[in-house]
This record gives C-alpha cells, structure tokens and sequence, in this order.
C-alpha cells in the first residue's frame, strides 16, 4: 500500500494497479472509458524521453503522455 | 412494412467498418448525423428475403457526453428505437470492451447480439474464449467473428434476424455496486419517479449518469425536476464521495471495472505466452523519437510519389479531355451566350471538379492503407510534442504534409481528428500550406526574376507560408475555437493487414462525397469568373467587369506595391492559383512580358500574396463541407487581412532595403 507512485516514475516492465487519477471529468472520463480505471492492471511497454510512455492495459497499447501519465496514480506491483 | 432496424456499436480499432462492409457490400451510404460533422453510415443487407437497415454509430470508448461521436453513439441507441443492437468486441482485449457492453446494458437496452470479432487474433495470443459460456454469462447471444475473412457473418445475420423477430431471449447482466453507490441510485430513483422522465429513459441509467456528473444528463433532469430538486440530488451525492473520499465516476468505473474483471474467469482463459509481439518490434523504431521520425519521412515521402506520380498526369488528361469536348462541342452551338455559358462555364468547371477526382480518391486510398495498417496512430504519437505547442493534437500533421499536394483532399482529411476543435483549426490553417498549383505560381516567379538564386527565394516564400500556417494554428486554438484541449493518450492498435475491401470502399465514398460537395462550389466559381470575362465586353478591353474590379481594388492593391492587372490576377487565381500567372499572360498577351512589367520585388510580393491570400474555391467548398458556411468565410476573410498585411510589409521592408 505504500508504493503508489505516479505512473511515469515506472520502468519498462514494470506493472502497477491504478489506485487514482488526478485530474479534471475530461481527463478522468477519457481514461476510464479505455479502461485506465482504478483496479486495472497496467503494465509499462516502453518509455521514451522525450516523448510518451506506451503502456499496455488488459492487452492494448495506449502512448500517454508525460503529463497525463504524472496524473495517473498507480500501486507498485 | 418498415425496415428493421440495425445498430452497430464497439469501440475504435475493433473491425467495426470492415463489419459494416461485410454485412452491407456496396449497399452503403455516407452522409452526416443531424446537425453535427460526425460520419453517419447507413446500409441495407437482406437475409432470408427481408432486408435490414444498418446504421454504424461512431467508435467510442464509452457512452459519455464528453465528445460528440459519444453523444450521437448514445442519442441513437437512447432514442433511435433500434430493433437491433450489435456490439462489437475485440477479441484480444475483451475486459476492456466490456465496458462499453455494459454502459449498453445499463441503459436499458435487451436486444443486443455480442459480435466477438478478431477470434482468430485471440487464439493466436492464446486467448480461449467459450462463445457459449460467455453468451450465458453476459445474458445475450456471442457470435465469433473474424469479419476479415468474412467468417461469422452468415450467423450474425441469422441471430440479427431471429431477434428482430422477438426469437430470442435474453437477459443481459448489470453489476450491482457497493451497498453505498446502490443507496445513492436508489435515491435518486426515488427523486425522478413519476416525472415524464420515467416513461421516456431508463431511470436507473439516468441515475448512475447523474452519479458520473454527466452533463447532458444534468441538463436533462433540470428540465424535468427543476433547479432545487436536482440540487439537492448533487449535494446528496457530493456528501457521499465525501465519506469515500473520491468521485463517484472513479468509484462506479472502478466497482465495473472488477465486476467486467470477475466476469470474464466464467468464459476466458489466458494461456499466457509472454513474447514480445511483432508490433512491440516495429513500434521500437516506428516510434522512436529518432528513427521514428526518418521512417515517418520516408513513408510520407511515399505516400506523396504514389499519389502524385499517379495522380497528376490523370488530372491533366481529364482536364485536356474536358478542354477538347468543349471545343469539339462549341462550333454546334449557335447562340454566343450560351455557347460561352456551357463550354467555358459549365464544361471548364465540372472538367475542374472531375480533374480533381484522381488525386482525392488515390490520396484517400493511400491514407485508407495508413490507417488500416495501424500507422496513422503512430504518427499522432511523433508528432504530438511538436504539434502540441501550436495547439494541435500530434495527428494534425497529416492534413498539413498532404496540403503541401493539394489543399482539397488535405482539409478533407482532417475528419481523421476526433475533436471537432481540433479539426476545426487544421482546416482553417490547412490553405496556407503552398499546394502544388503555387509551387508552379512561386517557382514562375523565382525562375523569371530571381535567376542566380530562385531556389532560396522559393523556399523562403514556403517558410513564410509555414510560419503563418503554424502561427495561426496557435491564434485560433487558443482565442477563437473553445473546447478543452484533448488529452494525450491514443491507442497503438496493433499492426494489421489492411482489408481491402474496406480500403476502396472507404476512398471511393469519400471521393464521391468530394466531388458532390466540393463540385457545386466550384462550379458556381466557373461560371461567375466567365461572366465577369466576358461581359459586357471580353477581357483585354479594359472594359470587361473583371477589369473593372481590377481598377476598384487597384487603390488597395497599390498598398503591396501591385497595381490593377495583379488584381484581376489575383481574382482569377480564386478558381485556382495558377491562374495567376495565365490571366498575367491574356492581359499582357503574353506570360514572358511579366519580366519587364515588374521588379523583382513586386515579383516577391506577388508569390507571397499568391500563396497566402485565399483559398481557392474548391478548397473553400472543401471547408465548408467538413464545417459550414461561416467556417469557411472566418477562413478566407482571416487569410485575405493576413496576406494584406504580410505583403504590405515585405513591400515596404523592402522598398525601405533599397533597389535589390
């Protein structure tokens, strides 16, 4: 329970259960529809600096930006 | 008897077109949803001698009111009376299109058939799905597709026709949430009974869309419950995130979210082979800040060979074909008006609109290709950063590198941004993007008066264009088109072979629609450029009302340092812009005596106001048809003030530089 970092701090390979997302009904609702929902397991693919973070939830692959990605609290697996 | 009617849902990336093809063939049409610019396809199959009307709603994720393409999705499915609803799932990621099953099932609806789509691609990844068993635990018939291969179609018609005819049953499954959220429904339920509301929407569905704060919803109830009421509905709610200490829309999408997740373990198994897939491969390049963006230039360099190579020498046969009916036709007909009328006004211009023909339809077919691979996402995703800081989504890019061909087909390649802001400003911003008819205007002009060094001075104009372009995609994203900036995060579907029928039908329609909407504009344009010619006397009169206009621009003209004939140039290059340079030549005698008329920095100016001042017509008739009227006049006026003001300075920067 004390691992809930931002999704960004992850590394390739790492997965993480999203706990929270922090930001505006847009924000929120644009995740969750894709199933970037609180108890989804989230696993980073690949992360490129600069540039977004592609993870992969329950078998798609999304890019999420950096920004968006800060938001995105998740539980260390 | 009217048609049964049939509704295809499913998220984006999931095969819902190729679906559509497979059920419809050629029997499709593509027109608008009412009121908005969001595609609406509808089609007619027939099976055992009935035939059905199928209407592909928009690909979304859920069913929120958060982007158009949801609301439309969501209006048809709550108000749109379908005798059927196919929902179609992406068998390699069915937890996450469960969501959207769901949201449907909440809203009340029973007759839904599951079309399990992409099977083959499950097995591949060892996901076993039991069509049966997820049929009885969803409550509602599973068909598994591979619509590719056109395998699964027979039996989705069949379950479409024996539900559409009340032969099935079926009792499709919702989640129950907390003790706490159920409370809050059920208070709400309480707060709507007896209202017009009851008789009209599934009450439960209007509840949990009440809990997520959804605003149509919100706006809805007001008009029924009234102000106080509703209000005290919110506060009850808000006392109830407060004791969870989170919103109710994270807390609902996390408790179906783990209902979807249960769910699954009765019908699925993962035989987990943890390889790194092909696309995880190619995505290591394709979207690498490096070698992402040199196979971006490579494929784009491409994709504009292709249609260009193809493209324009069709273009310039179909125009000579034009040109050679209406002299073949003009000697049998008597009467001078009408003759004039029908071969330079009518037969010039619907010879200009078919031209155009092979270039959209190679482009889209191109972009079809793009897009059925799996790249364009790709692309948004390079493009994002840069894009991003003039306001535009990373996708935006595309209609941009396709102006640089032909404005026509770019602007109509915005429909490709799913926020209608977004589209919004790449069409307004896509006209300033030098096509290929400027480049002969520039590179005219470079070669006539700037010998040593023509190839900079026509780069320079294209940077200037650029500059603009991007400049005012940042004007007008930020003071002009309101709306929330889209947020960042785009599925990478993966790698596919695309299907080809669903690539030639998809460019063929949109070809099609070009030529019915963009035509009418640019016809009309023909016809007034020939009244204006030839009336009252022709041009090379002075007399003529073309001239004319030329003399009354004149004074405003002269402030760029041009004088009358650029005027008429410049009116003319309205139809296109390279007729600039022919009216030069009919009101010269000859295009070779532009080089003593003018400087060369009258000449700069020139290629500059060219590139800059208006879109053509046909452009203009593109922008109207992917926006509206106004759209495409806040469009030319904005480019009209812009080129005045650029040319008024580069004249009198350099007249102030000295004779160079």
């Amino acid at each position: 329970m004390l691992m809930i970092v931002p999704l960004n701090s992850l590394k390739p390979g790492d997965r993480g259960i999203v706990v929270n997302l922090q930001g505006g009904p847009g924000f929120r609702n644009r995740l969750l529809g894709m199933g970037i929902a609180p108890g989804a397991i989230v696993q980073v693919v690949e992360v490129y600096n600069p540039g977004p973070i592609i993870i992969n939830v329950s078998g798609t692959r999304f890019a999420v930006g950096r920004g968006m990605a800060s938001r995105i609290l998740v539980r260390k697996l | 008897m009217a048609m049964k009617v049939v509704a295809l849902a499913g998220n984006p990336n999931v095969g819902k077109t190729t679906v559509f093809n497979d059920l419809t063939g050629m029997r499709q049409h593509v027109g608008n949803w009412p009121g908005v610019t969001v595609e609406k396809k509808e089609g007619v199959f027939e099976h055992k001698g009935e035939k059905f009307l199928v209407v592909d709603l928009p690909g979304t994720y859920s069913l929120t009111a958060h982007s158009i393409d949801e609301l439309v999705a969501r209006n048809f499915l709550l108000t749109g009376n379908p005798d059927v609803v196919v929902d179609i799932i992406d068998s390699t990621s069915v937890l996450r299109n469960l969501l959207l099953t769901i949201e449907i099932f909440e809203m009340g609806l029973k007759n839904v058939i599951i079309a399990l789509n992409k099977i083959d691609l499950a097995e591949k990844k060892g996901i076993r799905i039991d069509p049966v068993k997820m049929s009885k635990a969803l409550g509602v018939p599973v068909v598994a597709m591979n619509a590719k291969e056109g395998i699964g179609i027979d039996e989705l018609k069949e379950k479409i026709y024996e539900m559409a005819h009340g032969m099935t049953k079926t009792n499709p499954v919702v989640p129950k949430y907390d003790p706490e959220v159920e409370r809050e429904i059920e208070h709400i339920i309480g707060c709507l009974k007896g209202t017009e509301l009851e008789n009209r929407y599934p009450l439960r569905w209007l509840a949990i869309k009440l809990l997520q704060r959804d605003d149509e919803v919100m706006k809805l109830v007001l008009r029924h419950i009234g102000e106080e009421k509703l209000k005290e509905i919110m506060t009850h709610i808000g006392e109830a995130e407060a004791r969870y200490g989170r919103a109710m829309d994270l807390i609902i999408a996390s408790q179906k979210y783990e209902f979807i997740d249960r769910l699954t373990h009765e019908f699925m198994s993962y035989a987990g082979k943890e390889e790194e897939s092909l696309t995880d491969q190619l995505d290591r390049i394709l979207v690498h800040p490096v070698y992402g963006f040199i196979a971006l230039a490579i494929v784009f360099y491409g994709v504009f060979k292709f249609v260009f190579a193809l493209g324009l020498p069709l273009q310039e046969w179909l125009g000579d074909l034009f040109d050679s009916f209406g002299q073949w036709l003009a000697p049998h007909i008597a009467n001078e008006t009408l003759r004039g009328l029908l071969v330079d006004g009518i037969i010039g211009g619907v010879g200009a609109v078919l031209s155009f023909f092979p270039l959209v339809f190679l482009l889209f077919f191109a972009l079809s290709i793009l897009e059925d691979v799996g790249y364009m996402a790709r692309v948004a995703v390079l493009m994002e950063g840069i894009m991003r800081k003039f306001g535009l989504p990373g996708k935006a890019v595309i209609p941009l590198i396709l102006g640089l061909g032909c404005n026509v087909p770019a602007v109509m390649a915005t429909r490709t941004l799913e926020e209608e802001r977004d589209r919004l400003v790449a069409m307004f911003v896509n006209p300033f993007i030098p096509c290929s008819a400027r480049l002969s205007v520039i590179s005219f002009l470079a070669g006539a008066f700037f010998s040593s060094n023509h190839a900079l001075v026509a780069l320079s104009v294209y940077m200037i264009a650029i500059v603009v372009a991007l400049l005012s995609a940042w004007l007008v994203s930020h003071f002009v088109v309101k709306g929330e900036e889209s947020p960042f995060v785009i599925e990478l579907p993966e790698y596919l072979i695309p299907s080809w029928k669903t690539v030639i039908l998809h460019s063929g329609e949109r070809s099609k629609e070009f030529v019915k909407k963009a035509g009418t504009v640019i016809l009309l344009g023909a016809i007034i450029i020939w009244y204006l010619s030839n009336y009252p006397v022709q041009i090379g009169s002075g007399k003529s009302y073309a001239e004319r206009l030329g003399y009354f621009f004149e004074p405003y003209i002269r402030l760029m340092g041009l004088d009358w004939k650029a005027a008429v140039s410049l009116l003319f290059g309205i139809i296109a812009k390279e007729n600039v340079i022919s009216t030069y030549g009919v009101l010269y005698g000859s295009e070779e005596a532009i080089r003593t008329a003018m400087t060369s920095l009258q000449a700069y100016v020139l290629a500059v106001v060219t590139t800059l001042y208006i879109p053509c017509i046909a452009t203009i008739g593109a922008i109207r048809a992917e926006s509206n009227w106004k759209w495409a006049l806040f469009t030319t006026l904005y480019m009209i003030a812009v080129a005045s003001i650029v040319g008024i300075l580069i004249w009198h920067v350099g007249i102030a530089l000295g004779p160079s």
